[in-house]
């Protein structure tokens, strides 16, 4: 299970939420194990079936104004009961004031509490955008991905077949690298399969011969890109006269990534071959394919047609030689 | 498959020349090598990989041999681990 540490949580969201600690920093410790949210409206109120305490507890104004319409004896009462439950942590909206026994009470059970004076709605929206790019699920592959016309490639192969110098052709001719050997899959919360780079290696290249390289400096800053969509992965294997190559483009074949399908290549390489070019096809290819243009399916049809017309010319041929 | 927990005893942990030690030997052989570090695995083929791990001295990672030759390049890879990357 992903987990998220409340003190990483804090330091990352901090000014994007205008965030301030109201009580000691123990309950920074914590980790947040769930992405989506809970009003504890009515686990205040007593209600604590199906509470969901192991969420991020957010306190709106319909929270906090309950908890003061309380008597003091009956808001103790109610907040002790709240925090029974193992709660990662608290936020409150709209900066409002909250009742002195809250941070005092969280304090005790070791629970941190912030105050935002963003509203709640607007909270919700950035933090569930936070959480969901924090706990979407990630994978590193062994490859580079390189967005070629806008078509994010994903070449993939053993070690030492040309995945680098495939990516440095590609930049050379104007296409953009994201990352090189090693790329960070994450799948976003619309399913979309999307590729990044490490912190360390950002655009920094081994080419074998040569040595390390780096295509920011080299080719300058229009030859890079920090994230791109994975929407085609491009195998590159040795060629060898015992495979099946794909020949027509009738099907269609598909990688699965953490869930999320995407078309699939399989390219044969030998000595002389511009796989430069076929990716730059590759990309262009997709490109006709999501415009609704299949080629493959374009020329199908017209074959069937010209074999049609063939059948009746022969018919209207024979139709003339009466017996 | 042959795992086996290292602890990299070397100054410079693997910086960029014994990262380049580390995937010249695995280069050589057919047997797939992985690096695991706190859950990221890297084919340890790749120097870039390797050194994306940014594996400083003392650090503890898995490697993760598969194929035919695995005991050779296991063994090989240890050698090179304990002798400290024949540093000075």
């Amino acid at each position: 299970m992903q987990t998220l540490q409340v003190g990483a949580f804090f330091q990352d969201m901090q000014q994007r939420l205008s965030l301030r600690l109201l009580n000691s920093p123990k309950g920074l410790v914590r980790d947040v194990t769930q992405k989506d949210l809970h009003r504890p409206g009515l686990a205040l109120a007593g209600f604590l079936d199906l509470f969901t305490y192991d969420r991020i507890q957010v306190l709106g104004n319909t929270e906090v104004g309950y908890l003061k319409s309380l008597s003091p004896e009956a808001q103790l009462e109610s907040l002790q009961r709240f925090f029974q439950f193992q709660i990662p942590c608290i936020i409150v909206s709209n900066s409002n004031d909250v009742p002195p026994d809250l941070p005092r009470l969280a304090d005790l059970a070791g629970v941190s509490i912030f105050v935002s004076p963003l509203s709640t709605t607007e909270l919700g929206h950035l933090l569930s955008d936070y959480l969901d790019h924090k706990f979407a699920p990630s994978t590193v592959v062994h490859g580079s991905l390189v967005d070629v016309y806008g078509t994010g490639l994903l070449f993939t192969g053993r070690s030492g077949i040309g995945k680098s110098e495939v990516s440095l052709d590609l930049v050379e001719r104007g296409h953009r690298l994201v990352s090189d050997d090693v790329v960070t899959l994450t799948r976003t919360a619309d399913n979309v399969l999307m590729g990044s780079g490490s912190e360390l290696l950002k655009h920094f290249m081994e080419i074998r011969g040569v040595g390390i390289i780096d295509i920011c400096r080299m080719f300058g800053v229009r030859a890079i890109r920090l994230q791109k969509r994975v929407e085609t992965e491009v195998e590159l294997v040795d060629w060898s006269g015992e495979h099946d190559y794909e020949r027509t483009g009738m099907e269609d074949a598909y990688q699965e990534y953490l869930g999320v399908q995407i078309p699939y290549v399989r390219l044969p390489i030998y000595p002389g071959k511009n796989v430069t070019v076929i990716a730059e096809t590759i990309a262009l290819n997709l490109h006709l394919k999501v415009y609704g243009w299949h080629p493959t399916k374009q020329f199908s049809a017209a074959l069937s047609e010209a074999m049609k017309n063939r059948t009746q010319q022969i018919e209207s041929y024979l139709e003339k030689d009466f017996e | 498959m042959i795992q086996k927990e290292i602890v990299l005893l070397n100054k410079l942990g693997l910086h960029i020349r014994p990262a380049a030690q580390f995937t010249k030997i695995a280069a050589k052989y057919k047997a797939d090598v992985y690096l695991i570090r706190d859950g990221m695995r890297v084919n340890a083929k790749s120097i870039m990989g390797v050194m994306m791990l940014a594996a400083g001295q003392g650090t503890k990672l898995a490697l993760e041999c598969i194929g035919e030759d695995e005991e050779q390049l296991c063994n090989e890879l240890m050698a090179l681990i304990e002798n400290k990357f024949h540093e000075e």
